[in-house]
């Protein structure tokens, strides 16, 4: 089976002011579909910014980017936009929820954007699966931080994206909640062959994964 | 869900919402306001002179279109040669002065059997005709503004005056005097500003013009229909000019606020933007988004700007009887609603794009 995530010498440069910053330098990366990789590295070394290409948020600088076989690369930013529209599903570690959006309304979002209508079936599939029925009509200033990333969650699998980009999913929990979105995650994994790339400084997190990639200025270090 | 998300950001910036909606509220108020009042007080002082039931008038050569801006140089005795011509029943000499004491307000002297004879006579709510030199007439809406009762005195051009009647409105004038005492303040002995002229039948106006014609050839002679045709805004090109400068700034104002508006909202949701474009929202459906928020905000204003429209009618009408307000035109409402709504789109367009060319990387990292 082709894998869903091929990057060749994926490098990524950025200009802050005058200065050029290399955030990626050569990245050389193969995901299997259904995987669970943590990649893990000290801040800075380039992770979020793996994350952000392999969501179709930005474009290398060079190198060869291959989603779900299609060429990253060379696609516009509206192509992209569409992809991720339908294929890629996004946590972050602020949650980053609408707030003047009740719960059930930041999931809904995701299928509007999506624009194949409301399914409800897999609407209460989610909520379920997820505990969150008793939440849906708070607003996230209302919710706890787990509660938070759990309508995230939701948020990012309603609408079965191919890829799930996972940016520090815990790093603002506190221990018990975390266990309990690792555990969400592992069983949307297992549960769905869910592919599953996420950013961690936590090895209790990275443990969670089926592998581990670790990365060091711009580069993988070990995978 | 866009319109929940669009009602739910609404909400959840009352001051802000508040604003937008004044703006555009004040911009559709302004814009019909100035309308009404303008187009109101013309049509009311036209109706005005109408109501001096005169079917001709006759003004010196050179005579000022608005009446009262003309000096008075014609022999009040040409009354008499008018008189003479065919189909003429009455002709009523007036002496106009523009008085500035409490407000601006044409004054006539007048003949009182003359003017009686022309007009019909005047209509008394309270006391009676002018039978001193000093005695003044004052109509209702003047009374009730200046809340002036029968037997007060009223110091105008410089004279003290006794309120001898309050008369119903619309025959000319707000105040009434005896043409002798204008005579003799503004020193224009035997002279009028104008002949209000009666015919036996108003069928023979344009025979009696021509008569007049023939009589005074220089004269500025004129049926008041005619005079009534000519008094709207658009027969006046200055007024249009006004009325048009008034809307642009009007608009102007709708524009500026909703630019800066949509645009600290955009500043402040800068992460709520980069979330949409993490979900996949593409630049048009951001776009759409930020245009239909600002035009909910500007049809929410259209609607309180002609509210506040009727409410500002009723209280300039009740504080300021003399000014006439034309009610909302159906015509005007929605060129007003059109400005307004273009206005707030056209404001609400450049936060919109620059929205939608935010960098999701950076949004979504933006405190």
């Amino acid at each position: 089976m082709e894998p869903i995530i091929v990057t060749e010498d994926l490098k990524k440069t950025y200009r802050i002011g005058k200065v050029m910053v290399q955030a990626l330098r050569g990245v050389n990366l193969i995901v299997q579909e259904g995987e669970f990789v943590a990649i893990v590295g000290p801040s800075g070394c380039g992770k979020s910014t793996l994350l952000h290409l392999l969501g179709g948020l930005t474009t290398p600088t060079s190198g060869k980017l291959f989603i779900d076989g299609n060429d990253f690369g060379s696609m516009s930013d509206g192509e992209r936009t569409r992809f991720r529209r339908h294929k890629i599903g996004f946590v972050f570690q602020r949650f980053n929820l609408l707030p003047t959006l009740t719960a059930r309304q930041n999931i809904r979002m995701a299928q509007h954007i999506q624009g194949n209508g409301f399914n409800p079936h897999r609407f209460q599939a989610i909520v379920d699966m997820l505990g969150l029925h008793d939440k849906l009509e708070q607003r996230p200033y209302a919710l706890s931080g787990g509660e938070q990333q759990r309508v995230a969650f939701a948020r990012a699998v309603i609408c079965e994206p191919k890829i799930l980009l996972a940016d520090e999913p815990t790093g603002n929990l506190d221990s018990e909640n975390s266990q309990v979105v690792l555990d969400m995650m592992r069983t949307i994994n297992r549960s769905f062959r869910q592919t599953i790339l996420m950013i961690t400084h936590n090895p209790e997190a990275a443990a969670i994964a089926d592998r581990t990639v670790r990365m060091r200025d711009g580069h993988i270090i070990s995978d | 869900m866009v319109s929940k998300m669009i009602v739910a950001n609404v909400l959840h910036r009352p001051i802000r919402t508040i604003v937008s909606i004044l703006a555009v509220a004040i911009e559709v108020g302004m814009v019909l306001l100035v309308v009404g009042m303008t187009n109101g007080m013309l049509h009311e002082g036209a109706k005005r002179v109408e109501g001096v039931g005169a079917d001709v008038m006759v003004q010196p050569p050179g005579a000022s279109f608005f009446l009262g801006l003309t000096v008075a140089p014609m022999p009040i005795k040409l009354a008499d040669r008018l008189q003479e011509v065919p189909h003429v029943q009455a002709v009523a000499p007036v002496l106009l002065h523009f008085n500035t004491t409490n407000g601006l307000n044409l004054m006539y002297g007048i003949d009182m059997a003359s003017f009686d004879s022309v007009s019909g006579g005047f209509v008394y709510y309270e006391g009676g005709p002018l039978q001193h030199p000093d005695d003044i007439l004052v109509d209702d809406w003047y009374a009730k503004a200046n809340k002036n009762k029968l037997g007060q005195t009223l110091n105008l051009i410089n004279h003290d005056f006794h309120v001898a009647g309050i008369v119903e409105h619309g025959k000319g004038a707000r105040i009434f005097i005896p043409i002798q005492t204008m005579q003799t303040l503004m020193g224009a002995h035997d002279k009028a500003s104008i002949f209000f002229v009666k015919c036996t039948d108003p069928g023979y106006t344009d025979d009696v013009v021509d008569s007049f014609e023939s009589l005074l050839p220089k004269y500025q002679i004129m049926p008041v229909r005619q005079y009534m045709s000519m008094m709207t805004s658009n027969s006046l090109p200055a007024l249009t000019d006004f009325v048009r400068a008034m809307i642009c700034v009007a608009v102007g104002i709708g524009f500026l606020v909703i630019f800066l508006g949509m645009y600290t909202t955009i500043t402040e949701r800068t992460r709520e933007i980069g979330i949409l474009k993490s979900l996949g929202a593409s630049k048009t459906y951001i776009v759409q988004a930020i245009l239909e928020e600002a035009a909910l905000l500007g049809g929410v204003g259209i609607v309180a700007g002609c509210i506040g429209t009727i409410l500002a009618r009723r209280l300039v009408m009740i504080y300021f009887p003399t000014i006439s307000v034309d009610p909302l035109d159906g015509a005007w409402v929605l060129r007003a609603t059109l400005l307004a709504i273009g206005g707030t789109l056209v404001g609400a367009f450049y936060p919109a794009l620059r929205a939608a060319q935010l960098d999701p990387v950076d949004a979504l990292a933006y405190e």
